[in-house]
């Protein structure tokens, strides 16, 4: 049950001998609410780990404030802040079992031994450590890397912290178990009721277990969105190529007055090849009309170029380089006018189209264009 | 400084608070006080009375200082070259892949075990002159190269002949020098085995590997060990003395400085003369460390640091 | 390509045998000695092996020492309290060093470092005079208290042990609800035995080997450690008893090889990682 509110963080590093002072969160402000499983995202680096450790008090506070609940927790030590840690690492305690790993927070509050009992078995079930074999006496040397997460988990879930706080907890596990693992924090999530703040660096995690996700980079967040929201409306360029997986396409251009009286997309080509120019609907001319013969950058995401198209009556020639099926679908990745861009389609019939040439119909609706200079999405 | 800032401070100093009274009480205050009490006459039993620069004017005449400093230095510059070696040679022989490694280990290094007490009257007695071990190993090989170049090469009575003391104790030592054998195993051990492979193809012989691959991939393992015992070699007090029970050796052959200030301190009660000796001590071990740390700069090879 | 065996020299072989037997020879002489009668310890020339074992050489060369049992026992509470005394203390301060982040931490460990390069017999005889001021002389304490105040090389050796602990141990911890002593005691501590315990021997070891701090610091024989009562012996008996003294040495060595063959792996390790780091 907790309201996490940050409000104007900084972290400052400041300079040491060969290394100049670093801001590492630069002005952040976040409201998570009650019961909200909340993201951080970012390339490495970006201060996503600095951001939630200060939420634990692992790290002090330069500049701005947290509050849990409405109080403000800068000075109050991590063991009274009632929120419960998962590391990457696990950080299980090597000399002591499995229960006692996740009894120890218990005993050191002075929870009665009967009490951390019941509770321990509880989250042991939960979390399968019962079944099919009793891990409880074990050390966490003699676990596996997906049971030892497991441990980690129950730990923190022992505590019923107000607030849960997750660093990369999946990045040592291999492909399966971490897919294993994500259902199994959502799962928890659900059951639990309470509000988590998860750290990682891989956008597929974020968009599969969010409810909101921060996405940061360089100690600053770029935005704060439910997942498809950021997915459909990036606030910006680095949001745009960050979410999604292939990534967004880009294409440079400008915006001219066409003969309809709407406005017209043309891309930016090296001499003497031959842009790919697409008309845009009446509405989104009027909405950019400001901006007409002004260059622009278009962002497509790949399954909104549609091989083979001609629906929308503009059409972009690219040639196949690279055809990735992936069963449900297919990754197609073409070379056009001077770059590469990607297309995603469920359609079947490209996969001995390497090197030929193919008709793309962007789906112009869908399309997100920035500003080349601010970087910035053109609001709505 | 930030508010945590402080509370990491109080919190460091807090648990490093022992060390820091054991260093103001018994490495900064005796240093401080030997300074003070060298330039004054000081028997415990009074109070300091201020002398000046008299003491030092004492030593600089004095020719049992001379002599124990000339020992001192002597026998760290035969001793640590010579165990060195030593520890080296066995350490590489240690490193082959013969059966029973384990075992030579242990041998090589239990005599460093052996407490400096039962050391000195073990070696006491191996020394003795008529009825000693090295003597009487010693002796067959005397006869023969009497018998054959005609001479009258006699085995010494180490102990008791002014110039051979000191080898004695020469001797004492290296028996006693396996913990470096140990530390120089480990040391080789963490050589990769691929420098050797890839000196082997380009053709070198195996002096040539322990000449351009052991010995620098060893020196700072070497550097570190030589640095200790010069330390270690400087101060020595507690084998010379039982050696020659409780004395100085014949000629004060085996008189060292730690000897010298221990006998002004607690034999003569002139603890401001001890003072000058140990501060002169306190110089030479800074002297002869610098040295070998600009020469170690130089010669040290840290693969990767 | 490890050399095989084979591929050993035959000259290597019979150099390690040879120089093994050469470093075996003086505890064989000890031993023989010690169990030999009198005369035959000055025969000429020597005898390698007693002709029949003097197993009564032992008890008579702890009657020649006076309260032997007296002795052994002060050597014992001595390397006793050294040994608590050092490694608590010696813990504490590199935990500080170690696994707490301050101003000057790195400043203040250099300045320990620096005080290895101090030894004993240059600072005695300030110390003595501070023993003297507090009416120590005479008294065990100038040979255990310091012990309490750490020592710098096994801080040198616990804090590279405790700086390879996870960093996420001591916040997991911290979130838990520990202190910082109680993440000290019931987090890193355990976790450092194996260093801990090579602390603990290198300790014991100094103390029982030592000679010089209790030669300046006891004045009552009843105070003797065994080291000051086996040189009592030497010194006292003209016509030295050659197989009494080997006896007594050897009684004085032996509790120091009994614990180095029941530990031996911690030991060598400790040995070997002094001088790797
Ligand atoms: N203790 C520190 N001292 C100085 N700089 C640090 C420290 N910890 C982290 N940083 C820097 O702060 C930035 C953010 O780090 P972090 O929050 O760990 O990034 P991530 O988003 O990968 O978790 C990085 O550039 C990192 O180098
Ligand atoms: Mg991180």
């Amino acid at each position: 049950m907790a309201k996490v509110l940050i409000e104007n963080l900084y972290k400052i590093y400041p300079a040491e001998k060969g290394r100049p002072e670093k801001v590492a969160v630069d002005n952040a402000n976040v409201e998570i609410q009650d019961r909200e499983f909340m993201v951080l995202v970012g390339p490495s680096g970006c201060g996503k780990t600095t951001t939630l450790r200060m939420v634990a008090g692992l790290e002090e506070i330069s500049r701005g404030a947290i509050y849990i609940d409405g109080k403000k927790i800068n000075e109050i030590p991590p063991k009274d802040r009632d929120i419960a840690m998962v590391f990457q690492n696990y950080a299980l305690y090597p000399h002591m079992s499995v229960y006692r790993n996740m009894a120890f927070g218990l005993e050191l509050r002075g929870v009665p031994k009967d009490e951390i009992r019941r509770r321990v078995d509880s989250a042991a079930r939960t979390l399968g450590l019962l079944e099919p074999d009793n891990l409880l006496e074990r050390k966490p040397k003699a676990l596996s890397g997906g049971q030892r997460q497991r441990v980690a988990l129950g730990r923190a879930i022992v505590r019923n912290p107000k607030a849960f706080l997750f660093d990369e907890p999946l990045s040592n596990l291999d492909a399966k178990m971490r897919v294993e693992t994500r259902t199994e924090i959502s799962r928890l999530h659900r059951h639990l009721d309470s509000t988590m703040i998860y750290v990682t660096h891989d956008q597929t995690e974020a968009m599969t277990m969010a409810d909101r996700i921060v996405v940061m980079r360089h100690g600053k967040i770029q935005q704060i969105a439910a997942p498809l929201d950021l997915y459909h409306q990036p606030a910006n360029l680095f949001v745009a190529g960050f979410i999604g997986s292939p990534p967004m396409n880009f294409f440079n251009g400008t915006l001219t007055a066409s003969r309809q009286g709407t406005l017209e997309f043309v891309e930016k080509v090296p001499a003497g090849q031959t842009p790919f120019r697409c008309p845009l609907s009446a509405e989104t001319s009027r909405r950019l009309s400001s901006r007409q013969d002004r260059e622009v950058i278009l962002g497509l995401r790949p399954e909104h170029l549609h091989p083979n198209s001609l629906t929308s009556g503009s059409t972009l020639e690219a040639s196949v380089e690279v055809v990735e099926p992936m069963g449900a679908e297919t990754f197609v990745y073409l070379k056009t006018g001077g770059h590469t861009c990607i297309c995603r389609t469920t359609q079947v019939e490209f996969m001995d189209l390497e090197g030929k040439k193919l008709n793309l119909g962007p789906d112009l609706s869908r399309a997100v264009f920035f500003d080349p200079q601010t970087e910035a999405a053109i609001p709505a | 400084m930030m508010p945590g800032e402080h509370r990491n401070l109080i919190k460091g100093l807090v648990f490093i608070s022992p060390w820091i009274v054991g260093f103001l009480a018994f490495n900064l205050y005796p240093l401080i006080a030997s300074i003070w009490f060298s330039l004054c006459d000081y028997s415990v039993l009074s109070q300091p009375v201020f002398l000046g620069v008299q003491n030092y004017v004492d030593l600089w005449h004095d020719p049992v200082f001379w002599k124990a400093l000339r020992n001192t230095v002597v026998f760290a510059l035969v001793a640590i070259p010579l165990s060195s070696f030593l520890s080296i040679g066995l350490a590489v022989l240690l490193n082959q892949p013969i059966a029973g490694q384990g075992i030579y280990r242990t041998i090589f290094f239990l005599p460093s075990l052996v407490p400096a007490i039962s050391l000195a009257i073990l070696w006491q007695w191996m020394l003795n002159g008529p009825m000693g071990l090295v003597n009487n190993l010693v002796r067959p090989f005397l006869n023969i190269i009497n018998a054959v170049c005609g001479s009258h090469l006699q085995a010494p009575d180490w102990l008791n002949d002014p110039n051979f003391a000191l080898g004695g104790l020469i001797l004492t030592g290296l028996w006693g020098t396996g913990q470096a054998v140990v530390i120089y195993l480990a040391g080789l051990q963490e050589i990769p085995l691929e420098l050797y492979e890839a000196a082997e193809l380009d053709g070198t012989s195996a002096w040539q590997r322990f000449l351009h691959v052991t010995l620098p991939m060893l020196s700072p393992v070497i550097f570190f060990n030589v640095l200790m015992s010069i330390i270690g070699a400087l101060q020595t007090f507690a084998v010379p003395y039982i050696l020659t029970g409780g004395g100085d050796g014949p000629g004060r052959s085996l008189l060292f400085l730690a000897t010298y200030i221990y006998q002004n301190a607690f034999d003569y009660w002139n603890m401001g003369y001890a003072s000058a000796l140990a501060l002169c001590l306190f110089v030479l071990i800074i002297a002869l460390s610098l040295v070998s740390v600009r020469y170690g700069e130089k010669k040290v090879h840290y693969s990767g640091r | 390509m490890k050399p095989t065996r084979s591929s050993v020299p035959w000259f290597t072989r019979v150099a390690l045998i040879l120089l093994g037997v050469l470093f075996l020879l003086p505890f064989f002489w000890m031993v023989s000695t010690s169990l030999k009668p009198l005369n035959e310890t000055m025969k000429l020339p020597p005898q390698w092996l007693p002709s029949s074992p003097q197993w009564n050489n032992y008890p008579d060369a702890m009657r020649a020492m006076g309260p032997f049992w007296l002795y052994a026992r002060n050597s014992l509470l001595l390397a006793f309290l050294n040994v608590i005394g050092t490694v608590f203390s010696s813990a504490l301060v590199a935990y500080g060093f170690s696994r707490l982040d301050w101003r000057g931490r790195d400043a203040c460990f250099f300045v320990l470092l620096a005080t290895m390069m101090i030894p004993f017999p240059v600072v005695m005889v300030p110390i003595y005079g501070l023993f003297k001021a507090v009416g120590w002389i005479g008294t065990f304490q100038p040979l255990w208290v310091p012990a309490f105040l750490a020592g710098a090389f096994n801080v040198f050796l616990l804090r590279q042990f405790f700086l390879s602990i996870p960093r996420d141990l001591s916040e997991a911890a911290r979130i838990d609800g520990c202190s910082e002593f109680r993440i000290f005691w019931q987090i890193i501590l355990p976790l450092a035995k194996p260093a801990l315990l090579t602390v603990a021997l290198f300790q014991f070891m100094a103390t029982w080997n030592d000679f010089l701090g209790p030669l300046i610091f006891l004045a009552r024989e009843n105070q003797y450690t065994l080291a000051l009562g086996l040189q009592a012996l030497q010194g006292t008996i003209s016509g030295t008893p050659w197989h009494h003294l080997m006896a007594a040495s050897t009684l004085v060595l032996l509790p120091v090889l009994v614990l180095f063959f029941l530990t031996q792996r911690t030991f060598i390790r400790g040995i070997a990682t002094t001088g790797l780091k």
